[in-house]
């Protein structure tokens, strides 16, 4: 356990309603965000770059920044350079379930739709992991609709028990769990866990998460503390771009990353940036759909507030935008990913849980990034050295 | 006779001149209670009970007081 | 200016004054009043009983300035811990400076022993000022045990050089959850302007007030600069910017959106 004594601080949650983050204050933030005029963005392109300070993304996130965007892209692009070197680092996404109990409105899996659903047993998954291994890849990622009775952490642990002489690195993207079964998790050697809190603003998310336990947003808030305190090593967080004013959300996700940094100074906090993509049987009319530029702005602000945080692209977005996101900042990237279960082996025919726009293989990932001048790295850390 | 340690050194004293409490020691040394901490056998004693610790011959008595320093 | 707040109580100087090495009580005390600290650390010494010395602390008034014991001349955890113990049994302020320092040459602290007697020391209720040199992990591992600030070093004690651990220092008070005073080696006001400018909380002088030719005026000279650099550092100062090197565009794909 690594938590510093917090005894006199407040939690995320009260951080949030304080700086008005969680929607209570979205007039105030709207009106400041328009306010920002280019002198400011000058003054905050001057200061060290690296260094969180809200005040400091309110304007780099700002619409007067947009002007500045190829000025904040060399300053990314130098400080990803001076931290990370030249190399991405590349995963694949297993999906083990799309049975779901929730019915978040957005969403491919969500309960109320009607597909035939399919839940890989043990063997299935390994069997997909296997396809998964021969491509190269050494960082798994295990993907599940919130599907506890069955891709419950037994099963979890199970699975990650038999996969680790396999995958150097393993990490989870599933339902928010308590520290106790996260801990269970980091003991059977998974090190990463990824979870989106889809949107900070309390409004928005009580709209598009009407039933199921995931419309308990505190306890979605809470969840990267618990992976925290459970050991875990790396943290994904992140918020669904489309649902709700991204330049807010920017701010929220930011302080919820600095929150986790300070205060579980042993884990590393990385950004992700799922963007609405087009799902089955889901009203496209109803988001605020960002576009590429707006998408950019945020990766570079994020990035020139933390130096050292990690920026994971997944291949919902197309491949000439991801060709360009390896120089601004991102550091990991998903490659040949299938989105449904068993899609590795295509043996089941089942439904993705949104379409992928990156179709290329693994292999020409690869050659794009080389031909980019940037080293593919497929093993990370071999959490082999940790654990015996 | 007795003898006491005080700051690590030994002291002897003769038999009518033997303090009886460890306030009647910080009179004999010219030393102000006020100022001073004094630990008795490894144990603090607090001013308050100056007067009314007694002594008996073998002790060890360290005294310590706020000095300038950074 | 804005408060400083350690543990539960809120200062107004940022800047605190060690009282060794002065060449008098009367010169001690003109020097912290023209400091305006609030914060005054001691040490503890055995008393030499064959020769009775000047009290120099009974120039300091103990109702004006908070006394804080330092535990100098511990070179063990267990002997800090008594040196702690010790100093609250006098005042009864549970507050200490923890200074564990083993080198008599350099006077740089133990980061081990410093650890373990935090430790014990948090436990046993005190406020804790650790001691330490620059070091960000270290930093983080005794703000994980409960200490009230964490001390580090600018320079050796003493040597007067300045922040030549500017850079740790930086990361120091980027990571901290407590205040971070910047203690040992600060030998001109510009050296505590330069601690304050990046980010630091307070911090502590002796040497250079000690034993310059005028104490009290320098101890004014660091007063002051302690107040400019904290104010500058509230203004926001800009960063030295870099010289962008020339190179492609990287985002001109977007301006066909």
């Amino acid at each position: 356990m690594t938590m510093t004594n917090t005894a006199k601080h407040p939690d995320i949650k009260e951080i949030l309603a304080d700086r008005g983050l969680d929607g209570c204050g979205k007039e105030i933030w709207a009106k400041r965000f328009e306010e920002i005029t280019p002198a400011e963005v000058e003054w905050a392109l001057s200061r060290k770059a690296g260094y969180y300070v809200l005040d400091r993304l309110l304007i780099l996130v700002s619409p007067a920044a947009e002007n500045f965007i190829e000025q904040m892209a060399q300053l990314a692009h130098q400080l990803t350079l001076q931290r990370f070197g030249r190399t991405v680092r590349l995963y694949a996404p297993l999906y083990l379930s799309n049975f779901c109990v929730n019915d978040c409105v957005y969403c491919g899996f969500n309960k109320s739709h009607q597909f035939p659903r399919i839940r890989l047993t043990i063997e299935q998954a390994l069997a997909e992991a296997d396809i998964i291994a021969k491509e190269g890849f050494k960082d798994l990622l295990l993907v599940s609709s919130e599907d506890k009775e069955f891709i419950s952490v037994g099963y979890l642990c199970e699975l990650a028990a038999k996969l680790r002489p396999k995958f150097s690195s393993l990490s989870v993207e599933i339902y928010q769990m308590t520290t106790e079964e996260y801990a269970k998790l980091f003991a059977a050697g998974i090190e990463g866990v990824t979870l989106y809190q889809e949107t900070y603003d309390r409004d928005t998310y009580r709209k598009y998460h009407p039933a199921g336990p995931k419309a308990d947003y505190d306890y979605r808030l809470s969840a990267p503390e618990s992976m925290a305190q459970a050991g875990m090593r790396e943290i994904g967080i992140g918020t669904l771009l489309g649902l709700s004013d991204w330049r807010l959300e920017t701010l929220a996700l930011a302080e919820h990353a600095h929150y986790l940094m300070k205060r579980y100074w042993q884990s590393r906090v990385s950004f992700s940036f799922p963007r609405l993509r087009p799902a089955k049987d889901v009203d496209q009319t109803q988001f605020n759909l960002l576009s590429d530029k707006n998408l950019v702005q945020m990766i570079l602000a994020l990035r020139l507030c933390f130096a050292d945080a990690g920026m994971t692209i997944s291949t919902r977005e197309p491949a000439h935008l991801r060709d360009h996101l390896v120089k601004l900042g991102i550091t990991r990237m998903s490659a040949g990913s299938k989105t449904n279960p068993g899609g590795y082996s295509g043996s089941t025919g089942s439904v993705e849980q949104f379409e992928i726009d990156d179709k290329r293989t693994p292999a020409q990932i690869a050659a794009m990034l080389k031909s980019q001048g940037l080293e593919p790295v497929w093993k990370d850390w071999d959490s082999a050295f940790a654990k015996s | 006779m007795g003898v006491l340690k005080i700051n690590g050194k030994e002291k002897t004293f003769l038999d009518n001149k033997m303090p009886v409490t460890l306030m009647d020691l910080l009179t004999i040394l010219g030393v102000d209670s006020a100022t001073v901490v004094a630990e008795l056998d490894g144990q603090i004693v607090e001013r308050a009970n100056f007067t009314t610790t007694p002594l008996r011959d073998g002790q060890s008595i360290e005294l310590v007081r706020f000095v300038p320093g950074g | 200016m804005d408060k400083l707040v350690i543990a539960d109580k809120q200062f107004t100087s940022r800047l605190l004054i060690g009282t060794g090495k002065f060449s008098s009580s009367k010169v001690m005390a003109s020097a912290i009043e023209a400091s305006g600290a609030e914060i005054v650390t001691v040490a503890l010494r055995r008393v030499d009983i064959t020769n009775q010395n000047d009290d120099m602390l009974a120039a300091i008034d103990r109702t004006k300035y908070l006394l804080l014991p330092n535990t100098s001349g511990a070179r063990t955890a267990d002997e800090a811990i008594r040196l702690s113990r010790l100093a609250r049994a006098a005042t009864g302020i549970n507050w200490v400076k923890l200074e564990v320092t083993p080198d008599p040459y350099y006077l740089l602290p133990d980061p081990v022993e410093t650890l373990k007697a935090a430790e014990v020391l948090v436990k046993e209720g005190f406020v804790v000022l650790p001691y330490i040199n620059a070091d960000p992990i270290l930093s983080k591992r005794l703000q994980d045990v409960g200490v009230a600030t964490v001390m580090p070093l600018g320079s050796p004690i003493g040597s007067n050089r300045g922040l030549k651990t500017r850079e740790a220092l930086e990361i120091i008070i980027e990571q901290a959850n407590v205040p971070v005073v910047v203690d040992a080696g600060l030998g001109l006001p510009s050296h505590a302007a330069e601690a304050m400018e990046i980010g630091a909380d307070a911090v502590l002088v002796n040497t250079a007030i000690a034993t310059a030719a005028e104490p009290a005026k320098m101890a004014y000279a660091f007063k002051l600069a302690v107040e400019a650099g904290r104010t500058a550092y509230l203004a926001g100062a800009a960063a030295e910017t870099k010289k962008a090197s020339a190179s492609s565009p990287l985002t001109g794909f977007l301006r066909n959106e």
